[in-house]
């Protein structure tokens, strides 16, 4: 177990980092910067904003600066010549008296300052939309568990049937339609046709009804053609019979025995569906106005905000990695045949 | 062994040779291909769900031939359009509105049903006879037949009248670059004044001669222009005989090199151009820079508008002058084989419908733009996306995991544990990223490699849906590796890229066409995704994300325009639909453990 997350570990940090520099440097490589507007700016004013986001540097320097984990900003820096001219490695004030800020960078969770934005860094950013996109997320991801897993052993436990079939049309349905249309027509039913719902926005339980449940749908789809395959293939072995056999009541036998072995492909997709999740809150978060990272990360690519695009990039990069490897342990963990690849 | 010529008992005389090889070509074993056809046409929802695309296949090809709306055809409507009853009649394509309905002199042209691929001559005329006499010229002229509008002139009496007619691609007077007989070279001096430091301006030179090689006559030039990224130089000359309503004869000068500083005046062959600023230099001009110009002549084709006025000029009719002509563009155009095949195909459209269109049977987007002609245009990027994609991961998938499968070992272990890596990348976040860098080079792109924006937003598309297809035929050669004839193959000495190309591909073939039915609508999907969030397919172009867009954005509490969400979201829906249930079918009929079974 040590050895494999070691080299989950290994390979994130490559990960991590070639996704780092490449869009650094993709980001860099764009002519004119973020600043060029219609009107030209006073040369004053330019060397003063390009001063401010450290694009006088040069382009190791930032990159040094964007990484971290040592702060190279001038004021703060993190070794420096005091006013008597000593050198000193730490120091605890910087050199008007603000508070040392030693480390920096993305290493230590720092994203930099919005291009767009003046007065927020990213991380204020994030920390505002975060927890709103986190929330979405959880939700429609018990959403998915839940629909998916209870309409998977419906039409498990009797296939063919015409709930059964019923089930898998829906099923298919709701992995060709794309979560948007699905979002239009449910607005269109319960915001407009039966008044239940508001129709954007976010804050109270009925705001994330709607949007937690379309983007949840497609991921239920998947995982109820999972559940119903793994439920299957468990229901026809041998120990279920051997349960029957021993009088076991067939509820029992479904939730206790067969359930165990036949959500097995359903946490192993639990990895891939973070993922889609993610993506498809962009969508989500958009339709429905909220104020979500998604809905941030669209306005920031569309408004050339780089630091906050590839913020959100990094952060949403190492949220679907780890997320995967804890997939990959608890699979283990849940199935003593299986054993972690590395191994 | 000893006697070289006594038979050894592998040798088969020729009678036998040919009789094997009869009984060889006789013998009829059920392929592969031909079993899965079979089991793939039982298959009722699959073989429905492949005719259903092959039919939106084909509509989606002969969309300039369907006699349906302009898909970009504006008209100044305050709401979306209901859908018409489609066997109501359609109204009169170039209806002209109710005098004072709210239109004006610039509005007024606008205002139609949506033909929009229209030339329409413009005449004065004085009374509603000359204007039926001029109709029925521009109809004689141009062959085809012609609608006619008329409005009170603004000022004094008579009539302003419109006759239009299905715009031809030679109506228009297309500007044919081809390289003239006209040859010379071109240089840019900067000029200093006598005692300045500074340059007082440019001077770009030309030295022209015609084809005999005699001098060009620098009077005949009556004006230039230079371009603003120094790029090319274009010269108005006169013509040596007028022809009526024909202009200047424009040649321009593609230059190799971006000029350094713009000129300020034209030198040609030591005389200075009309429009040249006042410059004065002394001795050989300082800092010369000379670049190559090609020279392209602009060879105007005697267009409609000519051809009225020509015809006018021969045999005038009483009353009627003629004054413009003006061409809609109702389509967009694509390059290459698909822009001649859209041509016609827009020929024959002309020729069979004539102005005779549908309806507005899906009803109008807020812009008055028929709906249905949206929805087929539309489906013309989702083909496309869907094509040019998924030959890219078809390309790296297959190519990634036959090498990878076929190595093995290290090579293999490393190359199988990137995937895994990329597995695990939202690469969403990453391709938007990508996507919105290269939008800051799009013009470079464009201007210096040809490649426009729309080109690499499908290749992005594509380059990140090989990961499946590479772990599928990965998987697929790791157990062909070790079969005989693959054995077989390296004994005869067979290279590497030889037994990957001829044995090992064609053998993995059946499963990396599933993934490719599958792999489709992924891509499609995500092409609508990435347009719906502004993203992907600009305005004014369609595509089916971007009607998802007028449909989410068309829910309001007032009225509903369920038209607009309804009809985008059954024709992507259903399209994936049957795509994914194709996949499937093909998955199960390819399947080698179903294989003859019914």
């Amino acid at each position: 177990m040590l050895r494999f997350l070691a080299r989950r570990f290994l390979w994130f940090v490559i990960t991590i980092s070639t996704v780092m520099t490449v869009s650094f440097f993709l980001m860099h490589s764009v002519k004119g910067g973020p600043f060029d507007g219609e009107r030209k700016l006073d040369p004053v004013i330019e060397a003063n904003i390009k001063a401010r986001y450290h694009l006088d540097w040069p382009l190791w320097r930032q990159y040094l600066q964007y990484v971290g984990p040592f702060n190279l900003d001038d004021q703060r820096a993190l070794a420096a010549f005091d006013e008597e001219g000593g050198f000193s490695l730490w120091r605890s004030e910087g050199a008007e008296g603000e508070p040392t800020r030693a480390f920096g960078g993305v290493l230590t969770g720092d994203f930099g300052p919005s291009f767009r934005y003046k007065d927020f860094t990213v991380n204020d950013i994030l920390e505002e939309s975060l927890p709103i996109s986190a929330l979405l997320g959880v939700l429609s991801m018990m959403f998915a568990v839940a629909l998916g897993v209870s309409a998977g052993i419906a039409s498990a436990l009797r296939p063919g049937s015409g709930i059964d079939l019923t089930l898998r049309i829906a099923a298919t349905g709701g992995i060709a339609l794309p979560n948007f249309v699905i979002a239009s027509f449910l607005v269109i039913l319960f915001v407009f046709l039966i008044p239940l719902l508001p129709v954007a926005g976010w804050g109270t339980i009925q705001h994330m009804l709607l949007p937690g449940f379309c983007l949840g749908l497609v991921f239920a789809a998947y995982i109820a053609r999972l559940t119903r395959t793994g439920m299957l293939e468990t229901l026809s072995a041998d120990y279920i019979r051997t349960a029957h056999a021993k009088g076991l009541a067939p509820r029992t036998v479904v939730m206790r025995h067969a359930l165990k072995g036949g959500l097995l492909p359903v946490v192993s997709y639990l990895g891939p569906a973070t993922a889609g999740i993610l993506t498809g809150s962009l969508v989500i978060e958009k339709i429905f106005f909220i104020p979500g990272t998604g809905s941030h990360f669209i306005n920031a690519a569309t408004n050339r905000d780089y630091t906050l695009a590839m913020g959100v990039t990094i952060l949403f990069t190492v949220l679907v990695y780890t997320l995967n490897t804890v997939v990959d342990m608890a699979y283990t963990l849940l199935d003593p045949r299986i054993k972690l690849e590395d191994e | 062994m000893s006697d070289p010529n006594q038979t050894s008992r592998w040798s088969i005389d020729e009678a036998e040779l040919a009789r094997l090889t009869k009984e060889a070509r006789q013998f009829k074993g059920e392929s592969l291909w031909s079993d899965a056809w079979r089991r793939l046409r039982r298959n009722r929802t699959a073989f429905f769900a492949l005719l259903f695309l092959a039919a939106f296949g084909v509509i989606s090809l002969l969309a300039p031939f369907l006699p349906i709306p302009s898909p970009k055809a504006i008209s100044l409507r305050d709401e979306p359009g209901t859908p018409e009853w489609f066997w109501s009649i359609p109204a009169a394509p170039t209806k002209a509105p109710d005098r004072g309905a709210a239109t004006t002199r610039a509005t007024r042209n606008l205002w139609n049903n949506g033909w929009r691929h229209r030339s329409t001559v413009i005449f004065a005329a004085n009374d509603e006879g000359a204007a039926e006499e001029a109709r029925a010229r521009v109809a004689e002229v141009s062959a085809r037949g012609a609608v006619l509008e008329t409005y009170p002139a603004e000022e004094g009496a008579g009539l302003a009248v419109y006759a239009s007619v299905p715009m031809l691609e030679g109506d228009a007077p297309e500007v044919d670059y081809g390289v003239t007989d006209i040859r010379g070279t071109a240089t840019c001096w900067e000029v200093f004044t006598s005692g300045a430091e500074e340059a007082t301006g440019a001077v770009h030179s030309l030295r022209l001669e015609g084809a005999d090689g005699a001098a060009f006559d620098p009077a005949r030039v009556s004006g230039w222009s230079v371009e603003a990224r120094g790029r090319s130089i274009r010269l108005f000359l006169s013509r040596a005989e007028a022809r009526p309503g024909l202009g200047d004869w424009v040649v321009a000068y593609r230059l190799s090199a971006e000029l350094d500083s713009l000129p300020t005046a034209v030198l040609l062959d030591g005389t200075l151009l009309a429009g040249s600023a006042a410059v004065s230099w002394e001795g050989t001009p300082r800092g010369a820079q000379t670049v190559k110009a090609e020279l392209l002549e602009g060879v105007e084709a005697m267009d409609l508008g000519r051809q009225v006025a020509a015809s006018l000029a021969t045999s005038p009719i009483d009353g009627v002058t003629y004054m413009e002509i003006r061409h809609e563009d109702g389509y967009w155009e694509f390059k290459g084989l698909v822009g001649a095949m859209d041509r016609a195909l827009r020929r024959a459209r002309i020729a069979t419908f004539g102005l005779w269109q549908t309806g507005n049977w899906m009803g109008t987007d807020g812009q008055g733009r028929d709906l249905l002609a949206r929805i087929v245009w539309g489906s013309r990027t989702s083909i496309i996306v869907g094509i040019i994609a998924s030959l890219c991961s078809l390309l790296i998938g297959v190519l990634y995991g036959a090498f990878s499968g076929y190595m093995g070992g290290r090579i293999d272990n490393l190359m199988m544990r990137i995937v895994d890596v990329l597995y695990s990348i939202p690469f969403i976040f990453v391709v938007i990223f990508l996507i919105t860098v290269v939008n800051e080079y799009r013009t470079e792109l464009e201007d210096q490699f040809g490649i426009d924006r729309e080109k690499i937003f499908f290749l992005v598309i594509g380059a990140i849906y090989w990961l499946t297809m590479a772990r599928v035929v990965r998987g697929q050669v790791l157990s062909l590796k070790n079969t005989e004839f693959i054995e077989a193959a390296r004994v005869i000495g067979a290279s590497t890229t030889r037994i990957l190309l001829s044995h090992v591909v064609p053998n993995v073939l059946s499963i990396v066409i599933v993934y490719l039915t599958l792999t489709i609508p992924a891509v499609m999907l995500f092409e609508a995704f990435l347009s719906f969030l502004g993203l992907g397919i600009e305005p004014p172009k369609v595509s089916w994300g971007l009607l998802a867009v007028d449909g989410t954005q068309a829910i309001n509490p007032i009225k509903i325009y369920w038209w607009l969400v309804v009809f985008p979201a059954a024709a992507m829906g259903s399209t994936l639909l049957a795509l994914n249930i194709l996949g499937d079918g093909l998955r199960d009929a390819l399947d080698p453990k179903l294989r003859g079974k019914n």
